[in-house]
């Protein structure tokens, strides 16, 4: 199967969050059914990150200017990347890249060790207290596997989101880059072409990426490095071995600092 | 729409103002995008930097209550700059027409002003004439002689007089010219609040679409309307489509974006009480005593009204069925009228306070949180004997007697909840903005014992007649008689028989009308909305698949001798009237015929033929349908003019829009010294205030998480989720001033009530310099309410008043006068 990929073109966004119930809807996500249990978040962005049941956000940044603002929007979900981080820090397998260049996380045999939640240089996946287990976009594999657009896609109203085989869509954002640039955006950037060795999705940030939030030249951390030559060694029972040497040093590398559960608990 | 959402796809330059259509039509942004690729530009003016703001090419920031002055200066802009379309403006609009010499304007009050009635006498605002033409009753207007069809006299059509080279001091022309000199860039600039630079760079680019072949589109919706003179907001939209060429071209034209998904169905179904389907006027006992009365009134000289007889009465046939005959004047006595008084939604509640009114009937409606001023309302509810809800959950309204304000022990009110059916659990016609009346069926069926509205209404009226029928009453026809045979043998909606009735029929034999064409005034036709008719003309079937509003051909072919599809989608569902995607569509060809945008021809006069890429509005046929007529210049065939209306005598307020101040306003009228529309009728109840107690303009909007009042969205945990709150936004200057930070609980009221809400500070509002002061304007979501599984919160329309415009009676939600502080803890 050829690699896929989303394109998200900011410069067609208007945040409607189209996408974040698209997202919710179709995998069944629950959102809490009692009032007052959100925060307010003092901004249009609601949630302000993406958790195990929301797998997707719209992110609203202000920059002031003389008349108005700029207001800048971005998709804030898994980037599918080829280099992937977190499937690289996962002890047990649970987390494989697909040949359609989605990266996805089985929960079945995840052991919500978190190694990935602190690997990922964006840190996407999101872990679960009540199930001990992480989740994150999985760029709906169902619904590719059954002809369909991923759920974001098809509910997109602008175009703003668009869907293709990745070479294509490359193509198109390239297109649209050139586009935006003769519009006047002369700080236009495409993002995920080529970080991370190519991501499965794509971004026209056309105000740049720091405008919209996006992390520049992001890294695999150095001590997935390392970690990746341990890890043939021996899987859960090396995780379990070892766990108190080279896995604290991965906890700590990544932008959460929790503790991770103990991987015995979850086996039991 | 006088257009649709496809055509915006062919603008050059696209204007928002009043109206937030990313946010709260977000598919209209597939179109703007396609536009953009072809090269178009985006224009938002808006009191609030809005997510449409943010995808904009240019952005206005503007007052709220001010658009008046804006299009003012814009037409100023215009003709000092020479950039209205001109052969368009002399041929198509009614700029040659003279008015009588003794039309005045003076100091904000057009000629004819009475204080005391707070009304203007027309007279002096007639136009000039010089000759008289009957009806021709042997010839175009021989069905007026047709055996059953009533006597009434027939209209006089009065010879305009005109100069075409648009230089007498009285024709409309000059005469607006004349009117709109005081509005400069400065001064325009000045009431606004808009950066003068900001203002002229958006002009220049909208007027850009002056220049023949060029088509720009004007997008609005509540926030143009919600005024005391949103009705001339409206007309100011219009009228500067018309200097430049904009009306019936692919591109243009007034859209209105509708902020329900059916609520051009349920306008053209006569929603509003001044109207009777397909925007007949209500039978008025004080105006029109009978039938020959409201004939002889409401038929116009000229244009397609002229049929309004056939129209009426076809309509009353199917009211009253055989009990309409030519010797009871069709029934007419039976149908309900207005007794002279106003009777729109503030006049109601009016009503109600004073125990006038007695019982509610709602149906999908929620006043409780949406009317103005909706805490008098909720008090006026309490004088209510009973009150019957037909919705999907509790509202606010069903629950009046639990707002925190009201003791529900002194409430007497007997309150029946029907559940009703959600959209995808019962099937009917949805009427788009853009008139597409599209089919849509029924999905699942309603859970528990909600039932679809068509259902509860049947059961209501069948039980009313057999109660009629049993025990008499006053006037028992008008109910014992009404038509309601729209069910099956086991006396259930049929929605298929309503559908035929509404499209239309021959009496005789029942067979459906191919279109609005074939109606009689003498009885022999029956239709329930003409502007319908053909929507549902297969008489083979009873199935909405097989009718023209069920067709679902996805395909935008070229027509004949035409290039390109022009998005016209003719095979995809119906669209009133006739099919016409684009109205008044003749004027988007020049005087011979010929495109002004050859890029993208509706229309082209060969000479011999017309090719079409639409239905035309202009006679392009002889009435017996063989001889192809050559083009005339009458492109606006709904107006006796024939031309269209740069100057409307129809409106309460003046024939030009003039600007003045919301009701309650932060400065000072600086165009004249009537501070207010002097044609607004005042309540009392409305406790209007002041800008030395209530310093801060505030409007209200919606959020694309939200809907309405909240009820389809505040139960909804998905959408909860992503707007979880009632807020209020507000500048950071002005939160400096008040001591308040992003996060905060705040109190804002005014004379009319207090809500609490939660500050988001934020450089999207930013403080307007009117007048040469600084003026600050806060917003607010009006989705929240007191009922609503995930998510309760403050009431905007506490705060908003009931003061209404002086032609609609529209409320002035957009702008008023309101103070906010932080809590105290």
């Amino acid at each position: 199967m050829a690699e896929m990929a989303i394109f998200y073109d900011a410069s067609k966004c208007t945040a409607c969050k189209g996408c974040q119930v698209a997202c919710k809807q179709w995998k069944q996500l629950p959102s809490p059914l009692t009032a007052d249990e959100f925060e307010f978040t003092k901004s249009y962005q609601s949630p302000l990150e993406v958790s195990p049941n929301t797998w997707i956000i719209m992110t609203f940044d202000e920059v002031d200017q003389e008349i108005g603002v700029e207001w800048n929007f971005m998709r804030r979900a898994c980037f599918h990347c080829s280099d992937a981080a977190c499937e690289q820090a996962c002890p047990v397998g649970a987390i494989s890249k697909k040949d359609n260049g989605a990266v996805v996380i089985d929960q079945e045999k995840c052991i919500g060790c978190q190694y990935c939640t602190n690997a990922c240089p964006f840190d996407i996946p999101k872990w679960e207290e009540a199930d001990n287990k992480t989740f994150k976009c999985w760029l709906c594999q169902d619904r590719l596997a059954n002809a369909r657009l991923p759920g974001c896609v098809t509910t997109c109203p602008t175009g703003a989101l668009t869907f293709g085989e990745r070479t294509e869509m490359v193509a198109a954002a390239k297109t649209a880059l050139d586009d935006v640039k003769a519009r006047g955006f002369d700080k236009a950037e495409l993002y995920g072409v080529d970080e991370l060795e190519g991501m499965h999705v794509l971004f026209l940030a056309h105000r740049g990426l720091e405008a919209h939030g996006l992390v520049r030249d992001p890294k695999v951390p150095d001590m997935i490095e390392f970690w990746q030559l341990l890890k043939p060694l021996g899987g859960v029972a090396f995780a379990a071995a070892v766990g108190g040497l080279g896995l604290s040093y991965l906890s700590g590398i990544g932008y959460k600092r929790e503790e991770p559960d103990e991987p015995e608990e979850v086996e039991k | 729409m006088t257009n649709h959402w496809i055509d915006i796809r062919n603008s050059d330059v696209i204007m928002a103002i009043g109206g937030n259509n990313a946010e709260n039509h977000p598919i209209s942004m597939k179109w703007v995008t396609e536009a953009r690729k072809n090269g178009a530009k985006y224009i938002v003016v808006d009191p609030r930097f809005t997510r449409s703001a943010a995808v904009a090419d240019l952005y206005g920031p503007i007052r709220s209550g001010s658009d008046i002055a804006f299009f003012g200066g814009l037409y100023k802009y215009i003709f000092d700059n020479k950039l209205y379309h001109e052969a368009y403006v002399k041929n198509y609009t009614t700029a040659s027409w003279l008015v009588n010499p003794d039309y005045d304007f003076e100091d904000g009050l057009f000629s004819g002003y009475d204080e005391a009635s707070r009304k203007y006498s027309k007279d002096t605002w007639q136009y000039q004439t010089d000759g008289e033409t009957p009806w021709d009753t042997e010839g175009a207007f021989a069905w007026v002689n047709a055996p059953g069809t009533p006597a009434f006299t027939t209209p006089v059509a009065k010879t305009p007089m005109k100069d075409m080279t648009l230089s007498d001091p009285n024709c409309v022309f000059q005469l607006m010219m004349k009117h709109y000199e005081r509005y400069t860039p400065e001064v325009a600039s000045a009431v606004s609040g808009m950066p003068l630079e900001r203002m002229l760079e958006i002009w220049d680019l909208f007027a850009s679409t002056g220049q023949p072949g060029k088509a720009g589109t004007i997008l609005y919706a509540m926030g143009m309307t919600q005024h005391t003179y949103g009705s001339q907001n409206v007309r100011a939209m219009a009228v500067t489509q018309l200097l430049l060429g904009n009306m019936g071209m692919p591109g243009g034209g007034v859209n209105a974006l509708r902020g329900e998904s059916n609520v051009q169905g349920s306008t053209d179904m006569a929603m509003l009480f001044h109207i009777i389907p397909a925007y007949m006027a209500t039978p008025n006992a004080t105006v029109h005593e009978n039938l020959r009365g409201y004939l002889e009134k409401e038929t116009p000289s000229g244009g397609y009204w002229t049929n309004k007889p056939k129209f009426f009465i076809s309509l009353l046939k199917e009211m009253y069925g055989d009990y309409a005959t030519e010797a009871n004047d069709y029934a007419y006595a039976m149908m309900p009228k207005l007794n002279g008084k106003n009777h729109s939604h503030i006049a109601m509640f009016e009503a109600m306070n004073e125990g006038v009114i007695k019982g509610l009937f709602l149906w999908g409606q929620n006043p409780a949180v949406g009317g103005p001023n909706c805490s008098m309302e909720r008090k006026a509810m309490e004088q209510l004997d009973w009150m019957v809800s037909v919705d999907l959950w509790e509202t606010e309204t069903a629950a009046f007697w639990k707002a925190p304000t009201i003791d529900p022990a002194t409430v007497n009110t007997e309150i029946f909840m029907l559940p009703a059916a959600c959209h995808y659990e019962k099937q009917g016609s949805v009427a788009n903005s853009g008139r597409w009346i599209q089919w849509r069926w029924k999905a699942v069926d309603p859970p528990g014992e909600a039932k679809d509205d068509a259902e509860i209404c049947t059961e209501i009226t069948l039980a009313l007649k057999a109660l009629y029928e049993a025990e008499g009453g006053a006037v028992p026809e008008a109910i014992t008689k009404l038509t309601w045979d729209y069910v099956d043998e086991n006396d259930h909606v049929d929605i298929s028989k309503i559908a035929r009735a509404v499209n239309g029929y021959t009496v005789a034999d029942g067979k459906l009308l191919s279109n609005f064409t074939k109606l009689a005034a003498d009885g022999s036709t029956a239709c329930g909305n003409w502007i319908y008719s053909g929507y549902w003309n297969n008489e083979d079937s009873m199935e909405a698949v097989d009718q023209p509003t069920g067709a679902r051909d996805d395909t935008d072919p070229t027509r004949k001798g035409l290039e390109g599809g022009m998005g016209s989608y003719l095979g995809w569902s119906f669209a009133w009237p006739v099919n016409r995607r684009i109205i008044y569509n003749r004027a988007s060809c020049d005087l011979d015929g010929k495109p002004w945008n050859p890029d993208k021809p509706l229309f082209e006069w060969t000479g011999t033929e017309w090719l079409s890429n639409d239905v035309p509005d202009f006679g392009n046929k002889a009435a017996d349908g063989t001889e192809t007529k050559p083009p005339n210049a009458t492109a606006f065939i709904m107006l006796p003019e024939g031309e269209a209306r740069l100057y409307a005598q129809g409106m309460a307020d003046g024939p030009f829009p003039e600007h003045y101040e919301p009701f309650e306003s932060p400065t000072d009228n600086a165009l004249s010294s009537q501070q207010n529309d002097p044609a607004v009728v005042i309540w009392e109840s409305a406790s209007l205030g002041t800008k030395e107690n209530w310093p801060i303009v505030m409007t209200t909007y919606r959020l694309t998480e939200h809907w309405q009042t909240g009820q389809m969205t505040r139960n909804l945990p998905w959408l909860v989720e992503i707007m979880p709150k009632m807020f209020v936004e507000l500048s950071i200057e002005l939160a400096d001033d008040k001591g308040i930070v992003s996060g905060d609980n705040v109190i804002i009221e005014n004379n009319r009530g207090a809500i609490k809400a939660y500050a988001m500070v934020t450089n999207r509002f930013k403080p307007f310099q009117i007048n040469g002061e600084t003026v600050h304007q806060i917003g607010t979501p009006w989705h929240w309410g007191y009922t609503g599984s995930c998510s309760i919160g403050g009431i905007a329309n506490d705060l908003t008043p009931n003061v209404g415009d002086a032609n609609t009676m529209i409320p002035e939600y957009k702008a008023f006068l309101v103070d906010i502080r932080k809590e105290e803890v």
